[in-house]
C-alpha cells in the first residue's frame, strides 16, 4: 500500500513537470522588463507656399489613408457685446459655399466615406487615399467661399439659444462661467461669456467680417498625414490653396491677467442645488514649451492627475468620501495658461472640501516628494507617451506645435529624457512657481442658504463675493421705495386682478388649456369647487394620464393608473389652492409674508415678497411694479431622489373673466424641465358635481 | 475604470471589415489544454496588446442570477494567490500601460496595452487570472459596491439609460438576451460565494478562452513565454451547455410607453434580425447605413434637415451570436408630437421597401465601408481584439482579411428584401421615452 502512494506520487511529480515545462515556474515572481525599446519619432517636412501658408507633411505609408487639418493661428479675438459669433462662424463655415449648398456638400463628403468637420479656427478632414482630391474639393470650396446663409444661421441660433436656456442651471456651466471671468477679466477674450442678448444680436455679416479678417493663408498651417509624399502633398496644397488670397495680418495684444493679491471667494447661487462644485483656480503665464513643462506637468500628476493616484483623489474621495472624483490640471498657452483643481462634493462638506484641497496644494509647494510616487508617476507618464506615438495624428501634432511656438526641432524626441531627468527638487520648484493655495480664485456653484455663509474665512477680504450664472455681479434687491410694503403688495395685486369683492363671487370655475412638454402638447383641465375642493387633470387623446385631486380633506396623484396620497405637505398646498381667496388668508395659516425689495426681471421691475411656511419651507413671488400683478414664482419642488429643485413660474399673460383677472399663460422651469402652460377658457361658477373630486 | 458594454448609440462602428491591400498577417494555434493562442506581429510602434476573450457573456447566466458575467470583469481585477488585492492595476501603470476590460451578452474580453519589453508581464497577469484569480467573499462585498455605482452612472443616470433592458425584455421571452449584461444587483446581492467560484471554474478555464496578442513582438520568444506561463494551467472539469432555445418568432407588434426623466421625446423601433455572419446580416447592416451613416444618409436628411422633427436619428445592428436586433432611434426637437417623429421614420423604410436605393447611394455605402474597414484596424490592440472576435464566433480569424467581401456581394435587391422582410411592423418592438412630469 505505502508503495503504491510512493509511485503514484512519482508518477504525477513526473506529470507536473511535464506539463510545467523544463523549468519550474515559480509564479510569485513579477517577471522583469526587458530591455526598453527604442522611442523613434518619425520626421516631418516643411514647405511654405508663395500665399504664405505652411505646408507641414508626416508621411505613413501603413494604411492607404491621409488626412488634411488646415489651422489658423490667429490672436484671440475680442467679441465684446456678441459674444459667441466666433464660434458660429467656424461651425457655419461647412453650412454652404458659392457654388454649393449644404445638403450637397454633405452628400459629397458621405459619397467618398469621407469626414470632414469645421471650425472657428480651421477645417479638418480625412479620407482613403484614393479620394483625397474630390475631398480637398470640397475643403478648398468651404475655406475659399463660405457664405452662412441667414436660413442656417437661424437654424443654429436657435440650438445655441436653447443650449443657453439649460446651461443656466447646469453647475457645470455655470462654473466654468464665473472661473472664465474672474481668471481672465471680462477685458481679455478669454473671459468673455455668450449670453442671450449677445447670441441674439449676431448677424450673417458678423460672421462674414470674420472670416474675411482672420481666416488668411499667411497665418495657417495645413498639416498633411498618411500615405502621402511630400511632393505630393505640395502640388495638393498648390492646387487646392494656392488661390487664396495673402492679406494682412490683424494682431491683437491683451494685458497679462493679474492674479489675485490674496485668496477670493466667488460663490454662484444655485437654487435647491445639493451638490456644489468647487473650483479652484487662476491664470498662470504656462506657455508651450517653458523650460520647466515637463517638471510642471509631473508635478501636476502626483497632485492631481492619474486615474486614482492623484493626491486629490487619494485624499478627497479614498480617504473623505466627500466626492466622486477630484482632479486638478496646468494648461499651457500661448497668450496664457491657466492651473485648475476642483470636484462636486456633497453641500454640507464643501468648507471641508475646501480645506483639504488648501492643504495639498499647499503640501505640494513645501515638501519634496518621494522617490516612489515620483518614479511611478514618471513610469506611467512615460507609458502614455510610447502609447501615443501608434497614431499618425501625434506627430502631426508634434510638428504643428514645433512651428507653430519655435520650438526646438528635437523637443519631442527628447521628450523622454527630459521626464526621466526630472528630480524631486525640480518638482518643488515647479510648485513653487505655478502652485498659488494663497493668490487664487476659489469659485463654488451651489446652495447659497446652506453653504456661502461658511465660505468668507478662506477668503482674504473675509467676504463672500456673489455671481450670476454669466459671471456678472449678482445684485441683491434694490429698496423698495418708502411707505411700500408687503401689505400694499398684496392688496395692489388683488386689486390688479379685480378687486377682493370680485374674487369672493368666484366660487366654482373649470379652466381648459393646453400644456406643452418635451415636444408634447397635451389638454389639461383644472377645476375648484367651494374655494375647498380642486383638481387638476392631463388627458392624452382625451383620456387622462394624470391628475391631482383635493377634496377637501385628501389629496391623491394618479399617474398612468397607479394613484398615490399625497404627502402632507403636498395636502397643504393643494388646500390652499384650492382656496380661490387663499392668498388674502396667508397670516391665517401661519405663513409670513416678507418683502425683500424691487428686482430687475426680464418684464420689469418687480417687488420680491418671500413666503416663509411654518413648515420652514420658503418660496419668492415677483408682482410688476406697473400693474401690480403677480409676475413670476420660485417655489422649491421635492424630486425623486429625496433633494429640492426650485421650479421658476412665469406668468406670461392674463385674461379677464367676470371681472377677474385669471393667468392664461404660464411657463415652468424646473431644472432641466421646462413646460407652457395655455389657458383658453375659464367658466365661472358652473355647477361641478363632487364626484369630480373624488380621491377614491 | 472596467467598463460594461452596452450597446451605445455609435456601435455602428462595430463594423469591422478588410480590403486585400492591408492583409493583416497573423499566426494561431491551439496549447495542448485547449487555449487558442492568435499572435500578429508589428514592428511600428514599441508596444504590444496582451488579451484575453473568454466565450462567456451574460446569456451564459442562471435567468436568476443575471450580471454575472459582469461581475466577473469586476471581480478579476482583485488579485490572485501571487497578486495582492488592488496590485493589478498598480503593476499595469507602472509598467507604464494601461489595462480594461469590457462584457457583451456573448463575451467577456480583458486586454493590457504595455511597452513592448514588458510582454511577460502582461502574459504572468494574465495567467494568474485565469489560474487562480480570487474569488472570495471580502472581493465580492467590494465589488457589489463599484458595480452599484456603476449601474447609477451608467444607466439610472444615463440619458436613456434603460433603453436597451426595456428594448431586450419586450423583443425576447425565452432567450436569454432578454436581460441585459449588468444584470440584476438583488441577483448579484442573493448569491452566495460557492456560486462566485463556480463561475469561475466553469467559465474561466483555457479551453474557453482566446488568447490574442498583437504589436510589437517576436512570435518565437512569445511562444515560448506562452507555454511557460499558460502550458500548466488545466482545463475545466465542468461541461459548459451553451443556450440553445431560439427565441420564437415575434407574430405582432409591441408598443409601449417609458416615462423617464430625460427631456426630449425618444422614438425607438427595434426588429428582429438573423445572427451576425449569415448573408441577410449583411443586407441589413447596408440597409442601417443607408438611413443613418453620415449627415446625407435618408434618416438625418428627411427627419432632421427637411422636416426638422428630430435632433438626431441613428439605425444600428446590434450584432449577437444567436439572432440579435436591429435598432432605429430618433430624439425628437422640442415641441414635436413623436407619433409625427415615427411617421416620418416609417416612410422613409417604406421607401426602402418600395424603391431599390439608387446606383450612387449604393456606390456610396461601398465607399464608407471601405472606409471603415481600413481605418478600423489602425490599432493593435483593435487588431487583437478584433482577430479574437472573428475566432470565437466563426472559427476563422482571416475574417478580419475577408469579412469585406461579404458586405461587397450585397446587391441593391438584396438591401430592399432585407427591408420587406424584416422592417415589417409584426417584427417590432415600439417604444415612445417620454419625460415624467410632476405638474403644479
Amino acid at each position: 500500500m505505502k508503495n503504491t502512494m510512493i509511485y503514484l506520487a512519482g508518477a504525477l511529480a513526473f506529470l507536473l513537470t511535464a506539463c510545467g515545462g523544463a523549468t519550474k515556474l515559480d509564479r510569485s515572481m513579477v517577471p522583469e522588463p526587458a530591455s526598453a525599446p527604442q522611442i523613434n519619432l518619425s520626421n516631418y517636412t516643411k514647405h511654405v507656399l508663395d500665399n504664405g501658408l505652411t505646408l507641414i507633411v508626416v508621411e505613413n505609408h501603413k494604411l492607404p489613408r491621409v488626412s488634411y487639418r488646415l489651422s489658423v493661428d490667429r490672436d484671440p479675438v475680442m467679441e465684446g457685446s456678441k459674444a459667441g459669433y466666433v464660434s458660429m462662424a467656424g461651425d457655419l463655415m461647412r453650412a454652404g459655399t458659392k457654388t454649393r449648398s449644404k445638403a450637397q456638400i454633405d452628400e459629397a463628403v458621405d459619397f467618398i466615406g469621407a469626414r470632414m468637420n469645421t471650425s472657428s479656427t480651421g477645417v479638418s478632414g480625412s479620407c482613403l487615399k484614393k479620394h483625397s482630391d474630390e475631398l480637398l474639393t470640397l475643403m478648398s470650396d468651404v475655406v475659399l467661399s463660405p457664405t452662412f446663409p441667414e436660413e442656417e444661421l437661424e437654424k443654429l441660433r436657435k440650438q445655441v439659444l436653447s443650449g443657453l436656456a439649460s446651461a443656466e442651471s447646469d453647475p457645470g456651466e455655470m462654473s466654468s462661467n464665473i472661473s472664465q471671468v474672474l481668471r481672465y477679466g471680462k477685458e481679455h477674450p478669454y473671459g468673455e461669456v455668450q449670453t442671450r442678448k449677445s447670441v441674439e444680436s449676431i448677424t450673417q455679416s458678423d460672421l462674414i467680417d470674420y472670416y474675411n479678417t482672420y481666416f488668411l493663408p499667411n497665418q495657417s498651417y495645413l498639416v498633411v498625414v498618411g500615405d502621402i509624399t511630400g511632393e505630393e502633398a505640395l502640388a495638393q496644397a498648390n492646387k487646392y490653396f494656392g488661390a487664396w488670397e495673402k492679406k494682412t495680418i490683424r494682431r491683437n495684444d491683451y494685458a497679462m491677467p493679474k492674479q489675485p493679491s490674496g485668496n477670493r471667494v466667488a460663490f454662484v447661487p444655485l437654487n435647491g442645488a445639493v451638490q456644489s462644485q468647487i473650483d479652484i483656480t487662476y491664470a498662470v503665464d504656462f506657455k508651450p514649451g517653458a523650460e520647466d513643462a515637463v517638471a510642471a506637468s509631473v508635478m501636476n500628476s502626483i497632485l492631481g492627475g492619474g486615474v486614482f493616484s492623484g493626491r486629490l483623489m487619494q485624499n478627497l474621495r479614498e480617504d473623505k468620501g466627500y466626492t466622486y472624483g477630484a482632479r486638478s490640471s496646468m494648461v499651457q498657452d500661448p497668450v496664457v495658461g491657466y492651473f485648475t483643481a476642483g470636484a462636486s462634493v456633497r453641500n454640507e462638506v464643501t468648507d471641508s472640501s475646501i480645506v483639504e484641497f488648501l492643504f495639498e496644494l499647499k503640501r505640494m509647494t513645501e515638501e519634496l516628494v518621494p522617490d516612489s510616487t515620483l518614479q511611478f508617476v514618471k513610469n506611467s507618464m512615460n507609458g502614455s507617451f510610447a502609447r501615443s506615438l501608434e497614431s499618425p495624428q501625434t506627430i502631426a501634432r508634434f510638428a504643428l506645435n514645433i512651428e507653430r511656438y519655435q520650438l526646438p526641432a528635437d523637443y519631442y524626441a527628447t521628450y523622454l529624457e527630459r521626464l526621466e531627468a526630472v528630480t524631486a527638487e525640480d518638482v518643488l520648484a515647479a510648485a513653487k512657481k505655478y502652485i498659488k493655495p494663497g493668490n487664487a480664485f476659489i469659485t463654488v456653484v451651489g446652495n447659497k442658504d446652506e453653504v456661502a455663509d461658511k465660505l468668507a474665512r478662506f477668503s482674504s477680504k473675509g467676504e463672500v463675493e456673489f455671481f450670476d450664472a454669466y459671471g456678472n455681479e449678482w445684485v441683491d434687491y434694490r429698496a423698495a421705495p418708502e411707505g411700500i410694503t408687503a401689505d400694499v403688495v398684496w392688496e395692489a395685486y388683488f386689486n390688479a386682478l379685480g378687486g377682493k369683492e370680485k374674487m369672493a363671487k368666484v366660487k366654482s370655475y373649470k379652466q381648459s388649456g393646453k400644456m406643452a412638454m418635451q415636444g408634447m402638447e397635451l389638454d389639461m383641465n383644472s377645476y375648484m369647487k367651494d374655494n375647498s375642493k380642486v383638481k387638476m387633470e392631463v388627458l392624452m387623446g382625451g383620456a387622462p394620464v394624470m391628475s391631482q385631486v383635493f377634496d377637501g380633506k385628501k389629496g391623491v396623484i394618479s399617474q398612468m393608473g397607479m394613484k398615490q396620497e399625497m404627502s402632507p405637505e403636498d395636502q397643504a398646498r393643494m388646500q390652499e389652492e384650492a382656496d380661490f381667496m387663499g392668498e388674502t388668508r396667508l397670516a391665517e395659516r401661519g405663513v409670513k409674508s416678507e418683502l425683500l425689495g424691487v428686482a430687475d426681471l426680464d418684464s420689469g421691475d418687480a417687488f420680491v415678497i418671500k413666503l416663509s411656511r411654518p413648515s420652514g419651507s420658503t418660496e419668492l413671488h415677483y408682482f410688476d411694479v406697473k400693474t401690480g400683478l403677480k409676475v413670476q414664482t420660485e417655489i422649491p419642488n421635492p424630486t425623486p431622489d429625496g433633494g429640492e429643485i426650485m421650479a421658476v413660474s412665469k406668468i406670461m399673460d392674463y385674461k379677464e373673466f367676470e371681472g377677474v383677472k385669471f393667468p392664461v399663460k404660464i411657463q415652468q422651469i424646473a431644472g432641466p424641465q421646462q413646460l407652457t402652460i395655455t389657458i383658453s377658457k375659464v367658466e365661472l361658477n358652473t355647477k361641478l358635481p363632487d364626484s369630480t373630486f373624488a380621491t377614491e | 475604470m472596467l467598463r460594461y458594454l452596452s450597446i451605445v448609440f455609435l456601435a455602428v462602428a462595430g463594423l469591422s471589415v478588410q480590403a486585400q491591400t492591408n492583409k493583416i498577417e497573423f499566426e494561431e494555434y491551439d496549447l495542448k489544454n485547449g487555449l487558442h493562442v492568435i499572435l500578429h506581429e508589428d514592428h511600428s510602434t514599441p508596444i504590444v496588446a496582451v488579451t484575453v476573450m473568454y466565450h462567456v457573456g451574460s446569456k451564459n447566466e442562471d435567468p436568476n442570477r443575471t450580471g454575472m458575467a459582469h461581475f466577473f470583469e469586476h471581480l478579476l481585477f482583485e488579485g490572485s494567490e501571487n497578486i495582492s488585492r488592488g496590485e493589478y492595476t498598480a503593476y499595469v501603470e507602472n509598467a507604464g500601460g494601461t489595462l480594461n476590460a469590457n462584457t457583451t451578452n456573448d463575451r467577456t474580453f480583458y486586454y493590457e496595452v504595455l511597452p513592448s519589453n514588458q510582454l511577460e508581464l502582461g502574459l504572468w497577469l494574465e495567467s494568474e487570472r485565469m489560474l487562480h484569480a480570487k474569488v472570495e467573499q471580502v472581493g465580492i462585498e467590494t465589488q457589489r459596491e463599484v458595480v452599484k455605482e456603476e449601474k447609477r452612472q451608467r444607466v439610472d443616470n444615463q440619458p436613456y439609460g434603460s433603453l436597451l433592458e426595456e428594448t431586450m425584455k419586450r423583443a425576447y421571452h425565452v432567450h436569454p438576451y432578454r436581460w441585459t449584461t449588468i444584470g440584476s444587483l438583488d441577483h448579484l446581492n442573493a448569491a452566495q460565494e460557492q456560486e462566485f467560484i463556480d463561475f469561475y471554474n466553469k467559465f474561466y478555464v483555457p479551453e474557453n478562452a482566446v488568447l490574442s496578442i498583437a504589436g510589437d513582438i517576436d512570435a518565437d520568444a512569445t511562444k515560448d513565454m506562452i507555454k511557460k506561463y499558460f502550458g500548466s494551467i488545466p482545463r475545466g472539469e465542468v461541461s459548459i451547455v451553451r443556450p440553445s432555445t431560439p427565441e420564437p418568432p415575434q407574430t405582432g407588434e409591441i408598443r409601449d410607453t417609458i416615462w423617464g426623466k430625460d427631456q426630449l421625446p425618444l422614438v425607438l423601433q427595434a426588429y428582429h434580425i438573423p445572427a451576425q455572419g449569415s448573408d441577410e446580416f449583411y443586407a441589413v447592416d447596408m440597409l442601417n447605413q443607408v438611413l443613418s451613416q453620415g449627415e446625407s444618409s435618408r434618416l438625418n436628411r428627411a427627419v432632421v434637415e427637411e422636416k426638422q422633427l428630430a435632433l438626431f436619428c441613428g439605425a444600428f445592428s446590434f450584432a449577437l451570436e444567436d439572432p440579435g436586433l436591429t435598432l432605429g432611434f430618433s430624439m425628437a426637437n422640442l415641441g414635436v408630437d413623436p407619433m409625427q417623429v415615427e411617421e416620418a421614420m416609417n416612410e422613409e423604410i417604406e421607401k426602402l421597401q418600395n424603391e431599390l436605393i439608387t446606383e450612387r447611394e449604393f456606390q456610396k455605402l461601398r465607399n464608407q465601408i471601405e472606409n471603415d474597414f481600413i481605418n478600423s484596424n489602425s490599432s493593435v490592440a483593435g487588431i487583437a481584439e478584433s482577430l479574437a472576435n472573428y475566432h470565437m464566433y466563426y472559427g476563422d480569424a482571416n475574417l478580419l482579411n475577408t469579412e469585406i467581401e461579404r458586405y461587397l456581394s450585397v446587391t441593391r435587391e438584396d438591401i430592399m428584401a432585407a427591408a420587406k422582410k424584416y422592417y415589417v411592423p409584426e417584427n417590432r418592438v415600439v417604444l415612445y421615452f417620454l419625460q415624467e412630469q410632476i405638474v403644479e
